[in-house]
């Protein structure tokens, strides 16, 4: 067997991938790791099986944040939508997109700080709602700009043809629009979920500490030295993106082929 | 009269596209409507589509006023320069849109697609895909979602412009097939003088906004503006 250039570079690339996760996994399955041992003293199912007892802070900080991540990426990608469809037939549609870059513009924990003090003012800090708001600030416009372009002249002209066989606007949306825009509602959903599965500035200055998702965790583990449930916090933190890539490939890609 | 114009203007942003235009069509006729680029041609047939809204005057439709009626109440049917084939849907389920919007019955909508596939001759691209087919082919398909539905006026706008000489010839003798087969009352908007005499049983001619119906073909060749003239000495000075 012969390897080429291109063979070794590919699975160095798959190595670098993989290497870093394996080792998440290896140290969230160890103890007593301490310098200058070269390996851990002790593999154990402890923190695994930690998970499942009642209260425990990073199985509530998973669902914290996959209730936060489901609401952000379900309401940015429909009001996205609709948003920038109204956008991008509007005559001052790009002045509405200028608009809609603003929020990337600076950063988000320093923006988090400009909004914080509306944010107390309506009640919204430390709680789940006010981080979905927040983070709301940030998928919202990136959704519209995601969907912007999708509404051309050509959409346009299908909606009419629908229109003159006897359709109507709601008609024309159900039967044509939503089945021409699923793999871009999908992939839109899924970049939404990844952008406040990530989330951390806004998050923790929102969030106050009382709203611990598991970025959040991972953070707190970190500064407490806390290797080991930071890296179960860390592997936790990677299955439902990879989750959604799966299911990506298999809806999306499936429908291209 | 089954299609009344009456004084229908227009402007955009100032500009004047349509002035006063008033025409009639008779019912089972196809009107070619002959005219430049950026005349007005594509606005007129918007505007009886309901596609766009006149500034003023009215559209009547055997007799009724259509003017503020949506354009899914007033069953005329555009077809645009383009087939726009809706890219989910295999031929069948292109060709039986407007009957599911119709609410018919599976097994009807499966008899009349399929004599509809038969007069189209395709049969055998029933379950391709619309970016499987041919220019010529995503026409015929557009034509039979169209006709279909039995509308009692459709309007074309440059249905062809897109197509190659040949294809282009094969269609206008398979639309010539099917307006008579289905006794269709047709706008046709065209470019192309050819074209515009071949199509139209009547024929009129649209410049500035202004549109004038020639009762007889002749007249119509004999008018120095629609460029027939011109045309003939051409041929016959090669």
């Amino acid at each position: 067997m012969t390897f080429k250039p291109a063979h070794i570079s590919r699975m160095a690339i798959a190595l670098g991938c993989i290497l870093p996760v394996v080792l998440l996994f290896g140290i969230s399955l160890s103890q007593n790791w301490a310098f200058p041992k070269l390996l851990p003293q002790q593999f154990t199912a402890a923190n695994w099986s930690a998970l499942f007892t009642k209260g425990n802070s990073i199985t509530t900080g998973l669902f914290t944040s996959l209730i936060i991540a489901l609401l952000v990426a379900s309401l940015a990608t429909a009001s996205g939508f609709f948003t920038s469809q109204v956008i991008a037939y509007h005559r001052f549609r790009r002045q509405l997109i200028v608009l809609a870059y603003l929020p990337f513009v600076i950063s988000p924990v320093i923006f988090a700080v400009c909004l914080k003090f509306y944010f107390i003012r309506m009640n919204l800090v430390g709680n789940i709602m006010g981080i979905v708001l927040a983070q709301l600030i940030i998928a919202f416009p990136y959704s519209i700009i995601f969907f912007v372009g999708f509404w051309n002249q050509r959409i346009k002209q299908y909606q009419m043809a629908v229109n003159t066989l006897g359709g109507s606007n709601g008609y024309a949306f159900s039967k044509v629009i939503v089945p021409l825009s699923r793999p871009m509602l999908l992939v839109c959903f899924f970049q939404c979920f990844l952008i406040s599965w990530f989330e951390y500035g806004l998050t923790s200055i929102i969030g106050y500490g009382k709203v611990q998702t598991l970025t959040i965790k991972v953070f707190d583990f970190l500064t407490e030295a806390n290797l080991y449930y930071a890296a179960l916090s860390c592997c936790l933190l990677i299955i439902p993106p990879v989750i959604l890539l799966w299911l990506n490939k298999r809806i999306i890609f499936r429908r291209i082929e | 009269m089954f299609l009344t114009l009456k004084n229908i203007s227009k402007k955009y942003a100032g500009k004047t596209v349509l002035q006063q235009i008033d025409c009639s069509v008779p019912p089972h006729i196809t009107m070619s409507i002959l005219g430049k680029s950026g005349c007005g041609k594509s606005t007129l047939l918007k505007i009886i589509a309901g596609l766009e809204q006149q500034d003023g005057g009215q559209v009547l439709l055997e007799q009724k006023d259509i003017s503020h009626t949506k354009p899914n109440g007033r069953n005329i049917v555009y077809l645009f320069q383009e087939p726009l084939l809706f890219p989910h849907l295999d031929v069948f389920e292109n060709i039986a849109f407007g009957l599911r919007v119709r609410d018919w019955a599976a097994a009807e909508i499966k008899v009349k697609v399929e004599t509809m596939l038969q007069s189209l001759d395709l049969e055998s691209h029933r379950s391709k895909m619309p970016h499987q087919l041919s220019g010529g082919q995503k026409q015929r398909v557009a034509f039979g979602r169209a006709i279909i539905i039995n509308p009692p006026l459709i309007l074309l706008d440059e249905p062809f412009s897109s197509l190659d000489v040949e294809i282009r010839a094969s269609m206008q003798q398979l639309y010539k097939k099917l307006a008579q087969q289905f006794n269709i009352t047709a706008l046709f908007v065209t470019h192309d003088l050819k074209e515009a005499l071949l199509m139209g049983d009547q024929v009129a001619y649209m410049e500035d906004g202004l549109l004038q119906v020639f009762d007889k073909k002749q007249d119509f060749i004999n008018d120095s503006r629609t460029g027939v003239q011109n045309e003939i000495e051409f041929w016959n000075t090669l």
